[in-house]
């Protein structure tokens, strides 16, 4: 009798101690809610809370840059090489160094002195990583973007002044901006900016991740979370029984409609305002109000050429985002793009048809047969049987594939150009009038928007005239000029920026002609660093293809040095083109004044001139 | 059945009735899902080893008690590996169950050093009678 109460007693000790435990101990999910500015309101349990059922999904998010978005600066999130090299910079020069475990830049602070600025929080982990700074105020605090950023695939530093497209600004602190108010709507899940009363400068923000993270498509997870943790709920649910248990179901965003499956997308990547403006005070303490499986347009209007600005300083804010025929062409407008698609009036395309969050490749976020036909031919598949037959071009060319003519690379965004998301057929006609890039002489460099027009009305419109010739070029160059010498001397910066980037396809029709590399030369001349930068990465990857002699010094040129030095390093390399370019680039004699070029490859200066000064006097500036 | 047999066998027993619903209580914690158990990797895996070796080294306990007299015919022998043993059986399990309380982010607590030393007196038991089972 004596052992019964020992027995009971360990019979009960290690369920005691595991109860207790599981009171008192550590606790992953309670830390990370205790974060630097992490919250739990709104029903926001963060993506802990659903790693213990569903840990495959939980790995596939892991591994994506949506995770990745914001972090807290640490050894293990910095990129940039805080090596305290000094970085210049229009005369000027930053230190990033580590000072202990805190990682710091040392900067100017604009009337001649130096300051040091501590990371706080970096933004992005794909293609390149800002830095912001906490400043402290009396009513709450801001984080504040510092100058420099590092690029990550050229693994160098570069001032925030470069990466937008603008043109040179010796500024500093131009982009200094707010992360309270701007990038904490698309880069975190569940933002509450939380600005404070009457002190539009201080916030008190809250987020329920940093980082794009489960519930941003999904949901609050916070009462399906609590619900399913009942067993009954869960296998109930398991083997569909009744109504599945009855516990609050989360959004699975491809069973929705394909506008409400867009719009999980678009609530970040589709740039907008609020449906009613006099919301934005509201957005701006208590965050946006959509949630994954509402319709979009119900909280937010998508901006769109015809915006009003809501800044008086600059009339143009939403309007040069767009190209004159109100295509997007700048990234973060992919759902305007997809919604002007008239795939989209069919009612089922949405982004998912292409990309997914949880497979293939986190670079785009796609399965790897998505990048190419396929993507299309799940729902074009009768073209699929001969392809050539819909293309005119062989089957292996880049002519022949769905996406080079359907959603050109004609989008400005991080110092890159991206795939046009606006599904259309080429139109050389409505291209020109609207001064963008066409899809036809992005890759047929040498030839003219006039040749295209022609070329689609005898291929695709049976020389009926469904493809009319255009009348005029918005830049006002002459219609019969090759589009890629053309637009490169001629356009607006986001036209030059997308043919810079254009001209250097090694695979493009017109790679292995010379003029291609004068006007390259010419646009490293740019007055836009972002320019600069997409044309000499251009010209290196036509030396990898083919060499002439510049390959060397071109590498060593920098895109944003000395303007001065800069310059007469760029007459050197003309120089150095013209005399050492092999034969096979020089152009024949009867063929070389249409490309503004001598049979030397020697630029012509006059014409080339006349040209440069048809570009538009409106200053473009857009970030990303 | 001897004196150091009978410990033995209690000791199984006793290891079971603490190992066994400790076990039940785990499938319960994975039944409700419980985040504080479910999101601590390491916890989960402390408390899963000192269920199972709870109830292993009670069985072993249990099988020696009962066949201890048979295999190791010298008494003094018997006594000491009876002795490692419930040091080992009962050090091993608790070092594991107690490392996943008051545990830190990524480490178990001081406790998990039991664990060795649980198993270098699990080791003496198992040579000793190895030699016995000889001789």
């Amino acid at each position: 009798m004596s052992r019964h109460p020992l027995l009971l007693l360990a019979l009960l000790s290690s369920p005691a101690l595991v109860v207790w435990e599981m009171s008192h101990g550590f606790d992953p999910a309670a830390m990370r809610a205790a974060e630097p500015m992490a919250h739990r309101k709104g029903g926001y349990v963060g993506s802990d809370v659903c790693l213990s059922c569903h840990p495959s999904q939980h790995a596939s998010w892991e591994r994506t840059f949506h995770r990745t978005m914001n972090q807290i600066a640490s050894p293990e999130t910095v990129l940039g090489h805080f090596d305290g090299e000094r970085v210049e910079f229009f005369g000027d020069w930053a230190r990033p160094h580590r000072d202990g475990e805190r990682f710091v830049i040392e900067i100017p602070t604009g009337d001649g002195g130096r300051r040091v600025a501590e990371v706080a929080l970096c933004v992005g982990s794909r293609r390149y990583q800002q830095y912001f700074e906490e400043v402290d105020l009396p009513a709450g605090s801001r984080l504040e973007r510092l100058p420099l950023v590092w690029h990550i695939e050229a693994d160098r530093w570069m001032h925030m002044n470069g990466v937008f497209l603008e043109p040179d600004n010796e500024d500093w602190d131009v982009h200094r901006s707010n992360w309270n108010r701007n990038c904490v709507f698309c880069h975190t899940t569940g933002p509450m900016p939380g600005m404070r009363e009457g002190v539009q400068t201080a916030f008190e923000t809250g987020v329920a991740e940093l980082g794009i993270s489960c519930e941003a498509c999904h949901g609050p997870g916070g009462e399906h979370a609590r619900d399913y943790r009942n067993p009954l709920i869960r296998y109930a649910a398991h083997m569909d029984i009744g109504d599945g248990g009855g516990g609050a179901d989360l959004v699975h965003p491809p069973r929705l409609d394909a506008q409400r499956e867009s719009a999980v997308c678009g609530q970040c990547h589709g740039q907008r305002l609020p449906a009613n403006l006099a919301d934005l005070i509201t957005w701006l303490d208590t965050g946006p109000s959509f949630r994954p499986g509402e319709r979009l347009e119900n909280h937010v209007t998508p901006v769109t050429r015809e915006t009003p600005s809501v800044r008086a300083s600059s009339p143009d804010l939403f309007s040069q985002r767009f190209w004159g025929d109100g295509t997007p062409r700048l990234t973060a407008h992919e759902y305007q793009g997809l919604k002007a698609s008239p795939c989209f009036e069919g009612g089922q395309f949405s982004c998912g048809k292409c990309h997914t969050m949880h497979g293939g490749d986190p670079h785009g976020m796609i399965e790897e047969e998505m990048r190419g036909d396929q993507a299309c031919l799940q729902c074009h598949g009768e073209i699929g049987a001969d392809i050539p037959a819909h293309t005119f071009h062989k089957k292996e060319s880049a002519g022949s594939r769905c996406l080079e003519c359907h959603m050109p690379r004609i989008v400005y965004g991080v110092l890159e150009i991206h795939r046009s998301h606006q599904v259309e057929i080429p139109d050389a006609a409505r291209d020109a009038e609207a001064g963008r890039p066409h899809a036809c002489t992005l890759c047929h460099l040498d030839r003219s928007l006039d040749w295209a027009a022609q070329e689609l009305d005898r291929l695709w419109g049976d020389g009926r005239g469904d493809y009319p010739s255009p009348s005029e070029r918005l830049d006002g160059a002459p219609l019969s000029m090759p589009d890629g010498v053309a637009s490169l001397l001629s356009g607006d910066a986001v036209q030059r920026a997308v043919y810079a980037a254009a001209s250097g396809n090694p695979n493009g029709a017109a790679w292995n002609q010379g003029f291609l590399r004068v006007h390259l030369l010419v646009a490293l001349g740019d007055a836009y660093p972002a320019i600069r930068w997409l044309a000499k990465r251009s010209l290196l990857a036509l030396e990898g293809r083919m060499a002439s002699g510049i390959g060397e010094s071109l590498a060593a040129w920098e895109h944003d040095a000395d303007p001065i030095e800069r310059v007469a390093q760029l007459r050197k390399l003309i120089g150095m083109l013209v005399q050492k370019a092999p034969a096979s680039l020089r152009p024949a004699a009867d063929r070389a004044a249409a490309f503004l070029i001598g049979e030397d490859l020697s630029p012509m200066m006059q014409e080339i001139s006349a040209l440069l000064d048809l570009q538009s006097e409106r200053v473009i500036s857009i970030g990303e | 059945m001897d004196a150091t047999s009978r410990r033995l066998t209690v000791l199984g027993f006793y290891l079971l009735a603490v190992f066994l619903p400790l076990g039940l209580t785990l499938e319960a914690l994975h039944a409700l899902k419980v985040p504080v158990y479910l999101e601590d990797t390491l916890r989960r895996e402390l408390w899963t080893l000192a269920h199972a070796h709870g109830n292993l080294l009670g069985i072993v306990c249990l099988l020696i008690g009962a066949n201890g007299e048979r295999l190791i015919r010298e008494e003094q022998r018997r006594r000491f590996v009876a002795r490692w043993l419930t040091v080992g059986a009962v050090t091993m399990p608790l070092g594991f169950l107690l490392g996943g309380v008051l545990n830190a982010e990524g480490d178990p607590s001081l406790f998990i050093l039991l664990v060795p030393a649980g198993g270098l007196a699990l080791l003496a038991a198992l040579v000793r009678a190895a030699w016995g089972v000889k001789d």
